[in-house]
């Protein structure tokens, strides 16, 4: 079923604020902390780092406190939805698709071991290191950092998997996921059976200030003030 | 007289002999191929950068273990006396994987200020560490590293 927009009747609100937000501003950051390394600007590099960290946090909580369709109960699903899906002929979701799905916990994954890499990674020298270097060794710390380079190339070629999956529905599923993340609406062919529950300005608030604090103290080497 | 003197000449290159021999199992262990002088340089580095993060480390603290920290900053002291002998002519890329530009070798002069720089600051972070003062630490480690850096832009390749 593709769609046609013309047809489209239902044009329905399915991502909010802090979803669309964090993921561009992971965007934001994983160029900023690509470009920072390979200009040897360490310094800017661990701020950038610090700000994946931050929104990393952030979207775990979200993805346990936050709109039904950024919960990871909500979208992650096992290998038979998914067969059943791609089965359907991938007909629109409300909120990540099943194989979608695998996309963003495949993502969120390899950040998430890519930044705890980075954080006890130790330059060849010894001059530049992450905060959390201080609890390893020189050669753990080595090891890190060389694991930090081959976590990207792996990062890099999933990122270019998300990119041509997404332009694919784009292109031959006439699904504009792009529009969709960018200002949270989709347009339906007939209105969808379920319906988004958006969580409340309260709790963005408090997952905010929980992934400030929490990315503050790693910032600080952990140590208590 | 005549026996005396031969017989001295053959104790003298007994003794020259032994003395060689002695010498060579001395230094058997010592650096001899390029790639050994290689070997050499790329382990002196390595502990060079223990050393760094050893400091590095212990100046988060604002009350920091002097005694470890000085056994760092003299291995860096020392460190930046010594590396003057770590490049021998023939030990540079033409001799295997290394990341020591030939400029090491084709600008000897720039090359041995580099180095000087290093030799001249590190000392600075000593005499802050035996003073106990961490602050005068922190700006004479921060002016040693800058001084790493600067010979590494010109004298190491990028790593790969």
């Amino acid at each position: 079923m593709t769609e046609n927009p013309a047809s489209s009747v239902a044009r329905v609100r399915i991502w909010d604020v802090p979803t669309r937000l964090v993921h561009w501003l992971i965007v934001a950051s994983v160029a900023t902390s690509w470009w920072t390394a390979e200009r040897g600007d360490l310094e800017l590099h661990r701020y950038s780092g610090y700000l994946l960290l931050g929104l990393l946090l952030f979207r775990i909580y979200w993805g346990f406190a936050g709109s039904s369709s950024a919960r990871f109960a909500h979208f992650v699903k096992g290998p038979r939805a998914i067969a059943r899906y791609l089965r359907s002929g991938s007909t629109p979701s409300v909120g990540h698709n099943p194989l979608g799905a695998l996309s963003v916990v495949a993502l969120l994954l390899l950040l998430l071991i890519q930044v705890t890499l980075g954080l006890f990674a130790v330059d060849v020298d010894g001059l530049e290191s992450g905060p959390l270097s201080h609890y390893v060794s020189f050669e753990v710390g080595r090891a890190c950092a060389k694991w930090h380079e081959t976590v990207f190339d792996v990062l890099v070629w999933i990122i270019v998997l998300h990119i041509a999956a997404v332009l694919f529905y784009v292109i031959f599923r006439k699904q504009n996921l792009i529009g969709a993340m960018l200002h949270g609406h989709r347009e339906y062919a007939e209105q969808p059976g379920s319906s988004i529950r958006f969580a409340s300005v309260t709790r963005t608030i408090v997952g905010i200030v929980l992934a400030v604090a929490l990315t503050w103290m790693i910032a600080r080497g952990l140590e208590l003030p | 007289m005549q026996m005396h003197v031969r017989f001295s000449t053959r104790t003298a290159s007994v003794i020259a002999l032994m003395a060689a021999m002695s010498f060579t199992a001395l230094h058997a262990d010592a650096p001899a191929t390029p790639a050994e002088i290689q070997k050499a340089r790329h382990d002196h580095y390595h502990a060079l950068g223990e050393a760094s993060k050893k400091v590095r480390d212990l100046i988060r603290s604002s009350k920091p273990d002097f005694a470890v920290l000085e056994q760092a900053a003299e291995h860096i002291v020392d460190a930046s006396i010594d590396q003057g002998r770590w490049f021998p002519a023939g030990s540079g890329p033409e001799a295997g994987k290394t990341r020591a530009l030939p400029a090491v070798w084709t600008k000897p002069g720039e090359f041995a200020a580099a180095q000087k720089m290093f030799s001249d600051r590190a000392p600075t972070l000593l005499a802050a560490v035996k003073a106990k003062d961490v602050d005068a630490v922190r700006r004479a480690f921060r002016e040693v590293g800058a001084s790493c850096k600067n010979c590494h832009d010109t004298f190491r390749a990028p790593e790969d």
